[in-house]
């Protein structure tokens, strides 16, 4: 159509486009090159006859929306990668429900998930486990039942806790959760929003402790600024946040365990871990296995605190542990 | 956990400038170390969610412009269903498709896509319905036929104000493609939320917020410079 | 599809949850577009009645309508902080260019011999503004009213992805606990309030047009595209 011997004034709009495209189709390319890029610089650093992952199809790993889960995808992706897998990440998918659900759909193969979480919010199991191994038992009963597993736990557990203000929890007396009942209605919680539909979090708090606080509903993160600008008393907390060193916070304790255990294990379909081999958990249970509590608390720091990337702080730790 | 912990070795990750620590307004050696790893790769995301949205909108708008010009019964409708999906709020219009096409980027450039629409019909078809009749005579007096006619008489003409609409387009995709990294976790709104996340982590939200709008304002620039340099005749009319 | 189908009863089954969202929506909507309206009107008519910054007022309008509301946000958030005032801010920095360039082109344009006559009748310049170019501008000062106010309805839930309270966009982002019905149901609310609010600033708006130039007045989306064509070859 644009073929033509004269000058043809509609050139230019069909030039323009073309451009368009090609800036499209170079951005696409370059984004591209950004993560085989650095799959390939991890991998050299490995032997070459190391390489499970060689020619396996491609995995999709998932992780939740907040820092730790961040980290851990980029953990357990970037030693895959190592071994010659090719892994996407698709980062900061949402919550347990809405993550559980792209990975029922078939839209990722895996995701670190917390097994207390597992056993309350998708399995709605009552019963509260009285120890970790019992927590992790349960949880992986339940996925087994409906086409999934879970691998090695983390000797690391993030559970939810309620943070006060030192100064504050003296004035009030506050030791352990149950403490918060006689500030009744006044007390102001921040959380998620999730926290208000779980057992793990309001509803838990109501029927074991019979606290009863005006809820605030905070995007995870945002909790401690929320405290430290006295706009709540109490916030939800991850027991491995990188802001909970120093003792700038205190947190509450939990006699009756309402927050469970919540060691991390990644969640795999059966029909994935049969599709990449035995390499696969092998790979992914020797990472596990280097998060201890300790580990993890720096790692978030130096993401939270110092705000470099999960990818780089990911990297250095695998690194420094010979995974890499 | 039986048998002895493994050791763990955690290395120094190397910390943080002061200002970084303190949260300060603005600190330059962030984005420095962090430009190569995070901002440019999520700039680069956001031109290209723009460009094929903008792109696959205006083959469809264009198309259906190309319709209306002679059927003018198409007009109505398709101003009415553009007009529609340009009222409906973005975050309310990227949830609804969640159901259909998921956390996906499918489901980004559908809405950006449809934003598009309205704009760029409406545009091309008033530089269409623009076009004197007596050109359009001429122009078959000449015996140039209905595909010719389109190509090198109606596009031409109708160019500056496709241009205008191509301009709004862009802006628009731009803006809304911020929000759209709720969805699908890319562009620069994906560092915004990330931001936020971090404790309001502000040198990250200056940082993005301000590409965000330096794209924006660049791709406007840049799109009536385009506008000038493929309808030269536009500007020597007016001088 | 389900979630779409089932998104409706959720609305039915959660009315005093959806209304009680939908007031936090309207008063912090309403809020904005009050101070804007506030801010944008008396400088765009005063600019257009003195028919100075002209150029001033149709870029600061090219200008605003590029700048991306979330990034606008998140500038704010780093300046002023988190909360609800900050999104007030940003909304209002969005919509006042919508007004004020429409504000300065009603009375800007509205016919020079007209005003003439009038100032030839001894009609003080302040009478001028209030009796002629006002009434004569009024159908287009409405239609920048009407932008803004579908424009601010829109962009209120975008509160929620930031870190505070975004009326009806707060059950949007939290599908963990309302679940997708919710979240599609939610977003249903506030795709028809964008509409009912457009509905009935297009009722005011026609209530305001003298009844000869009373066209069609269809989404305030299809006058805003109509009406950039002419403004964009308008600038140099």
């Amino acid at each position: 159509m644009i073929n033509r011997k004269f000058r043809d004034p509609a050139r230019p709009l069909a030039a323009l486009l073309a451009v368009a495209l090609a800036i499209a189709l170079t951005a696409c390319g370059s984004s591209n090159d950004n993560s085989n890029s650095s799959s390939a610089s991890t991998s050299s650093s490995s032997s070459a006859s190391d390489q499970p992952g060689k020619g396996k199809p491609a995995v999709t790993i998932g992780d939740k929306n907040f820092t730790e889960q961040y980290v851990l995808g980029e953990l357990y992706a970037q030693a895959l990668r190592a071994k010659g897998y090719t892994v996407k990440i698709k980062s900061n998918i949402g919550s347990s429900e809405i993550i559980d659900k792209a990975l029922t759909s078939g839209k990722l193969d895996f995701y670190p998930e917390y097994t207390g979480v597992i056993l309350s919010e998708l399995a709605h199991q009552k019963q509260r486990p009285s120890n970790p191994d019992e927590a992790y038992a349960a949880a992986k009963k339940f996925e087994e039942g409906r086409g999934y597993t879970m691998l090695d736990k983390t000797p690391f557990f993030d559970s939810d806790a309620l943070a006060v203000k030192p100064d504050f929890a003296s004035k009030n007396g506050l030791e352990s959760v149950a403490d918060l009942k006689k500030l009744g209605k006044g007390l102001k919680l921040g959380a998620p929003p999730e926290f208000k539909t779980r057992f793990e979090g309001l509803i838990g708090l109501q029927k074991q402790y019979g606290v009863n606080p005006t809820f605030v509903p905070l995007a995870i993160g945002l909790q401690y600024k929320a405290l430290d600008d006295g706009k709540i008393q109490a916030a939800d907390v991850f027991t491995t946040d990188g802001a909970l060193q120093g003792g700038k916070y205190k947190i509450l304790k939990d006699p009756k365990f309402i927050f469970g255990f919540q060691n991390v294990s990644p969640i795999v379909s059966q029909k994935v871990l049969n599709a990449q081999g035995s390499g696969f958990a092998d790979t992914l249970n020797a990472v596990s296995a280097k998060l201890t509590t300790e580990a993890m608390q720096k790692m978030n720091a130096a993401v939270d605190l110092d705000k470099q990337k999960p990818a780089s702080v990911a990297k250095q730790f695998l690194q420094a542990n010979g995974l890499s | 956990m039986s048998g002895p912990p493994p050791p763990v070795v955690i290395p120094n990750f190397g910390g943080a400038s002061k200002c970084v620590t303190n949260n300060d307004l603005f600190c330059a050696d962030w984005v420095q170390h962090n430009w190569g790893s995070t901002l440019q790769p999520a700039l680069l995301e956001h031109l290209r969610l723009t460009l094929i949205a903008v792109a696959i909108g205006f083959v469809i708008a264009f198309a259906a412009a190309v319709v209306a010009r002679r059927l003018r019964f198409v007009e109505h409708p398709f101003t009415l269903v553009g007009a529609l999906l340009y009222t409906i709020p973005s975050i309310a219009l990227f949830q609804l498709l969640v159901p259909f096409t998921g956390l996906t980027e499918t489901t980004v450039e559908i809405a950006l896509i449809g934003y598009t629409l309205l704009i760029l019909f409406r545009n091309t078809l008033a530089g269409f319905q623009a076009v004197p009749e007596d050109v359009l005579e001429a122009a078959r007096g000449m015996g140039l036929r209905g595909r010719e006619i389109l190509w090198r008489i109606e596009v031409p003409l109708a160019l500056p104000a496709i241009m205008a609409g191509l301009r709004i387009a862009t802006v628009t995709v731009i803006s809304l493609a911020t929000v759209a990294a709720f969805i699908d976790d890319e562009g620069l709104g994906s560092p915004i939320f990330r931001a936020i996340q971090s404790n309001v982590f502000k040198t990250e939200l200056f940082a993005a917020g301000g590409l965000a709008v330096a794209l924006a304002l660049f791709a406007d620039a840049f799109l009536v410079l385009v506008q000038r340099l493929v309808t030269p005749w536009a500007r020597r009319e007016r001088t | 599809m389900r979630p779409v189908i089932d998104g409706f009863p959720w609305i039915t089954d959660n009315l005093s949850l959806v209304f009680d969202k939908t007031g936090v929506h309207l008063l912090i909507a309403v809020l904005a577009l009050l101070i804007s309206i506030a801010i944008a009107m008396p400088v765009g008519v005063w600019l257009g009645h003195v028919h100075r910054g002209g150029f001033a007022a149709i870029n600061i309008s090219n200008v605003g309508r590029a700048l991306p509301s979330l990034a606008v946000i998140a500038i704010l958030i780093g300046v002023i902080g988190l909360g609800r005032n900050t999104l007030i801010v940003a909304l209002v920095v969005l919509a006042v260019p919508v007004i004020l360039t429409n504000a300065y082109v009603a009375v800007d344009t509205v016919d020079r011999d007209v005003v003439d006559a009038a100032r030839g009748m001894g009609l003080r310049e302040r009478q001028i503004l209030a009796r002629v170019e006002l009434p004569l501008g009024l159908p287009l000062l409405f239609a920048g009213i009407r932008t803004a106010a579908v424009f601010v309805v829109a962009t209120v839930p975008l509160g929620a992805l930031t870190g505070t309270d975004g009326g009806l966009g707060d059950i949007i982002a939290n599908q963990a606990s309302y679940r997708l019905e919710g979240v599609v149901g939610a977003a249903i609310c506030v795709a028809v309030l964008a509409l009912l609010i457009d509905g009935l600033f297009a009722a005011i708006q026609r209530a305001v047009t003298p009844r000869g130039l009373r066209g069609q007045i269809d989404f305030a989306a299809v006058q805003t595209a109509a009406a950039s064509n002419p403004q964009e070859e308008g600038t140099p």
